[in-house]
């Protein structure tokens, strides 16, 4: 079997994305949904369960008593942090052990890097890119490196090559991921995210995350790359790879986002990944 | 001892078996400064230029930005002995992403306060490993003033 064989072969046995997932975001766009029915459903999520409680006794809500109840804790966490806790307790599952050992990411790396890029696009999609909703940023956000997570052990054996290749040629480290293993991360992250049955436009944003003209595509697209991007920069879950990615800025233009813009967003990302420590335990 | 530095974040040590460590430097900035006779170092990782950016951030982290950090990494050295014309001062970070447009050159801009502040000061820089793709982490050893440095795609080696 060659090697782009293995690696197609590998989707084809991926665990599913957790369905509560799907069920349960739907019923939360529906400002009638209740309580209880959505406790109906998560309570089956047993991690879910567990971490809707432990974040809604977190130091954060400041509760001046333990909340034991999922249906309590419910209403007070409210349905915008219980779609990131919903979101973020699913995709966290993919992303334990040495999930990026082969990109020289110690343990817990990759997945700090993907909560830092889900953070980011969410505020990028509530104060710079329009018609984009912060919930679907976050999640892209969360899951843009999953291909990672896959490619992993391929890139670990090829390392070297991959290596040399970048250092020697100039070129981005997913340029060489595709030359040398025939499928790049992101192509590989757009292939799971289909077989998971995301929409369309989430697929399509990991799939395009490198593509150095992604600013100028769909502003899902363009979120997620500028996401990316900037916490590359910042070196947070950054391996091997480092800054060797490619991004056309001028693509920004549209955006009207300026450098300053860019360097005020770094300034936050810090403060929100500290809250974000303390809620997500990360 | 091993100190981490976080971004955003200084440490200073006179114990000869500290060694203070920042990782994953990437557009950020690592200033490393060591005095041999005091045998004081200290490693600052800031991440930005100008503290006027947000006035309110820099007095909460001051050591966020350039020109509010690299004062307070030398007083803190002062504080235990050490004298400025003795330090060794490296430098190392301010990666950028591919990007010809230059929007993201964080990098470039972290260095070029870094070099006024340093030329106001008269402050000689020993050693240097800036710019580029790679992602850097560096170490001090307080007793040697060993200065390590890992750069993705370059291996480690000593500065």
């Amino acid at each position: 079997m060659s090697c782009i064989d293995e690696i197609l072969n590998l989707v084809k046995h991926v665990q599913p994305f957790p369905k509560v997932v799907q069920r349960v975001m739907g019923m939360l766009d529906d400002p009638e949904t209740d309580v209880k029915a959505l406790a109906e459903i998560i309570q089956y999520d047993q991690v879910i369960t567990a971490n809707v409680l432990k974040i809604c006794n977190a130091s954060y809500f400041g509760l001046p008593r333990k909340v034991s109840s999922l249906n309590e804790a419910l209403v007070i966490v409210g349905h915008d942090t219980l779609k990131d806790i919903i979101v973020t307790s699913s995709s966290a599952r993919f992303y334990k052990g040495a999930v990026g050992d082969g990109y020289r990411l110690e343990q817990g790396e990759l997945w700090r890097h993907s909560v830092a890029t889900g953070i980011l696009a969410k505020h990028m999609a509530k104060k710079h890119i329009q018609g984009v909703d912060s919930g679907v940023a976050y999640t892209v956000g969360l899951l843009h490196d999953i291909g990672k997570r896959f490619l992993n052990t391929f890139v670990a054996d090829d390392f070297k090559r991959i290596m040399i290749k970048v250092v020697r040629d100039q070129c981005s480290f997913v340029e060489a991921e595709k030359e040398l293993l025939g499928i790049s991360h992101a192509e590989l992250g757009g292939m799971i995210l289909k077989k998971w049955e995301f929409p369309e436009e989430m697929q399509l944003a990991v799939l395009q995350h490198h593509d150095p003209d992604a600013l100028k595509k769909e502003p899902l697209t363009a979120l997620t790359s500028l996401s990316n991007a900037l916490v590359v920069t910042m070196g947070i879950g950054v391996g091997a790879d480092g800054l060797a990615t490619r991004v056309q800025g001028e693509g920004l233009k549209r955006f009207g986002i300026t450098p300053l813009d860019l360097d005020l967003c770094m300034a936050n990302l810090l403060d929100d990944m500290e809250q974000a420590q303390e809620l997500f335990h990360i | 001892m091993k100190l981490v530095i976080g971004i955003s974040d200084m440490k200073v040590s006179n114990q000869a078996d500290d060694v203070l460590i920042t990782y994953s430097l990437g557009s950020c900035i690592g200033v490393v400064i060591w005095d041999p006779v005091a045998k004081v170092g200290g490693l600052l990782h800031y991440m930005l230029p100008d503290s006027s950016l947000d006035m309110e951030k820099a007095q909460a982290k001051p050591f966020m930005f350039a020109d509010s950090g690299i004062p307070l990494l030398f007083k803190e050295t002062y504080k235990y002995g050490a004298v400025k014309n003795r330090l060794i001062v490296k430098v190392v970070g301010g990666s950028q992403i591919m990007d010809n447009a230059g929007i993201f050159n964080i990098g470039k801009r972290n260095h070029a306060v870094l070099r006024k502040i340093f030329w106001k000061n008269n402050i000689m820089i020993a050693k240097e490993d800036v710019g580029g793709t790679g992602n850097r982490t560096v170490s001090l050893e307080i007793g040697t003033g060993i200065t390590r440095l890992k750069v993705s795609g370059r291996g480690e080696f000593e500065l």
